[in-house]
């Protein structure tokens, strides 16, 4: 069996029945990675140990009789993005700077996913220190799509949505700073959710822009991600910004949208830059959601125009910040033979960085500037203010809003190369993170032209994530459950 | 392309961030830069008289208070676990009085 291929339901039955172990379960999602992964690189660590050690204990739990009392991932295969801490695994952020880093502790999200009974897998590609939005800037290799290897899976969380694509995991778990697992989820053709800020504590995952950074799951189903999003979500003592959700993810998500009222935004669906492909499919979604008895509502948001750059004011002000704290003496890559320690710090930033790091610390330094600082990052925090009331005056007449997640599909390696166009790319993403809403990609088929997927965006009112989740089961009712990437769909790979 | 940071701007921002940049590397990052900050001049086109700053979406963050208890934290091995350099249980570095790079 492809217990990577299957869903969390398939496999808790499996194992309820006794049809197969945990042992067996985590075999399989490992020779499955020994056979696919050459080809799609998602992968930077993978870890038997920790997948068996944890299979045998829920294979104990099963044979004395304890099988209700195993958390909502139990036998489940999941893996993680290399910026979350797991003890004992490389945490390098696919970075030069961290690539002999081993992580003395394990980050909250993964310790509540493996205390709920995940196989821990391994760890997966990303962009840089998360900079970036194809998977390219990676120190180790960029990850392909495995819907089309020639292009990008997106980014930053590639390796994340492209396991769940290759069918390599069940779940996995990226982080969303501007559209981080949105985006890539809509490349790779995965449910992603980037749920609101203060749902999953980022305690242990390495920071980026602090007051934007949260952690969500990939799955190939609504239901897989909420019950992942279950497992994971909540208050951490850890994590001051973590808030006491108890929420029931799954709940009421079968109940349908007749009688929702779901938001269109013109200034999204009219923007330059959105290719008609993108277009059609998000219009056909908002058609068989209408059909389905919602209803249609246009919305203004009038200062979302400002939202990319509010957003590369304040990324880049908070990496810079973050950033800081890679000295080359307590942890990370360090030039050795310096006389000074300014000569050390200097020369192992210079070369640990990757370029798109070093130009947002750059950057991020510029801005925080005195006088600079009075130009752009108060008043960029003022439009964040702006931004944040257009989405509250919109969610007094919608309970949701549907938009696109990328303006285009996977595009092929290489093609976006210009800075500046690439961070364009993330219009309907950022001003979610902006906000601290919650945002999430839900596949609708394939794009017309290209043949890629197409990932409708949902977004909804902060703490009201399961708006946007009942709307996205609505749609997969409608659209059909994520699949496996065709060319990955029948590789057979172990016993 | 306004020019809002020169190379010599670039070289000074390098250094306040312990950045070692070649010269080669300065021209390259000096268009790269001015590139962005071209592209964040939305943010300067708004009149924003008498708008409050929103710093953080969490808005009435405060200060998590416990016992002062002890609890488990790293020990001293773990702590340098990761130190590229050390030496008697601390961080080794280059000597910090005299005797530098210039």
């Amino acid at each position: 069996m492809e217990f990577g291929t299957m869903d969390i339901a398939a496999i808790r039955s499996g194992l309820a029945a006794k049809e197969f172990s945990a042992r067996e379960v985590a075999e399989q999602s490992l020779a499955r990675i020994d056979a696919v992964d050459g080809t799609v690189n998602a992968f930077l660590e993978v870890t038997p140990e920790a997948a068996l050690a944890k299979a045998d204990e829920v294979d104990a739990a099963i044979a004395a009789g304890a099988f209700d009392e195993l958390g909502p991932l139990a036998g489940v295969p999941v893996a993680f993005k290399d910026n979350m801490n797991l003890a004992g695994t490389h945490t390098a952020c696919a970075s030069h700077m961290l690539e002999n880093y081993v992580s003395p502790y394990t980050a909250t999200c993964v310790q509540r996913a493996i205390d709920a009974g995940a196989l821990p897998l391994g760890k997966l590609n990303m962009d840089e220190f998360a900079f970036g939005s194809t998977t390219e800037s990676s120190a180790f290799g960029t990850t392909k799509n495995p819907w089309d290897t020639s292009r990008v899976p997106g980014g930053s969380s590639g390796g994340s949505a492209a396991a769940v694509a290759a069918g390599m995991a069940t779940v996995t778990l990226g982080s969303d700073t501007g559209g981080s697992i949105r985006q890539p989820g809509s490349f790779c053709g995965v449910v992603a959710v980037k749920p609101t800020y203060g749902v999953v504590s980022r305690y242990g995952v390495v920071a980026f822009g602090s007051s934007l950074d949260q952690v969500g799951p990939f799955a190939r189903s609504v239901h897989d991600a909420a019950l992942a999003l279950n497992a994971i979500s909540g208050r951490d003592e850890r994590d001051c910004t973590s808030q006491d959700v108890t929420i029931d993810f799954t709940r009421g998500l079968d109940a349908g949208v007749s009688g929702m009222k779901i938001g269109i935004v013109p200034e999204f669906m009219d923007a330059a830059g959105l290719t008609s492909e993108v277009k059609h499919a998000i219009e056909g979604a908002a058609e068989k959601l209408r059909e389905m008895g919602a209803e249609i509502v246009e919305v203004e948001l009038p200062h979302v125009r400002a939202a990319i750059s509010a957003y590369y004011v304040i990324a880049p002000c908070e990496a810079f910040s973050n950033l800081s704290r890679f000295d080359s003496v307590r942890y990370g890559f360090c030039d050795p033979g310096h006389k000074s320690l300014a000569g050390q710090y200097e020369a192992s930033r210079a070369k640990g960085f990757g370029p798109e790091a070093r130009r947002r610390i750059m950057l991020g330094s510029y801005l925080l500037s005195a006088g600079v600082y009075d130009k752009y990052y108060y008043p960029a925090q003022q439009v964040r203010t702006l931004i944040t009331q257009d989405y509250e005056r919109a969610y007094e007449t919608v309970d949701c809003i549907l938009a696109p997640v990328a303006p285009q599909t996977a595009f092929a390696f290489g093609q976006i190369s210009d800075p500046a166009t690439m961070y364009a790319t993330d219009l309907y993403t950022i001003s979610i993170n902006i906000a601290g809403n919650g945002g999430m990609s839900v596949p609708v088929g394939l794009g017309e032209d290209s043949q890629m997927p197409v990932g409708a965006q949902l977004i909804a009112p902060a703490f009201h994530d399961m708006n946007m989740l009942r709307v996205a089961a609505a749609l997969e009712e409608a659209y059909g459950t994520a699949r496996v990437a065709p060319d990955f769909a029948d590789v057979k790979a172990g016993a | 392309m306004t020019e809002h940071v020169t190379e010599k701007d670039v070289r000074d921002i390098a250094e306040y961030c312990r950045i070692g940049l070649a010269d080669s590397e300065i021209p390259q990052m000096t268009a790269d830069l001015n590139a962005i900050i071209d592209e964040l001049a939305p943010i300067t086109e708004y009149d924003l008289t008498g708008v409050e700053p929103t710093f953080h979406p969490i808005g009435d963050l405060s200060n998590v208070m416990r016992e002062d208890v002890e609890g488990q934290s790293f020990t001293q091995e773990e702590a340098l676990s990761n130190a590229p350099a050390q030496q008697d249980g601390s961080f080794l570095i280059p000597s910090i009085l005299g005797g530098g790079e210039a």
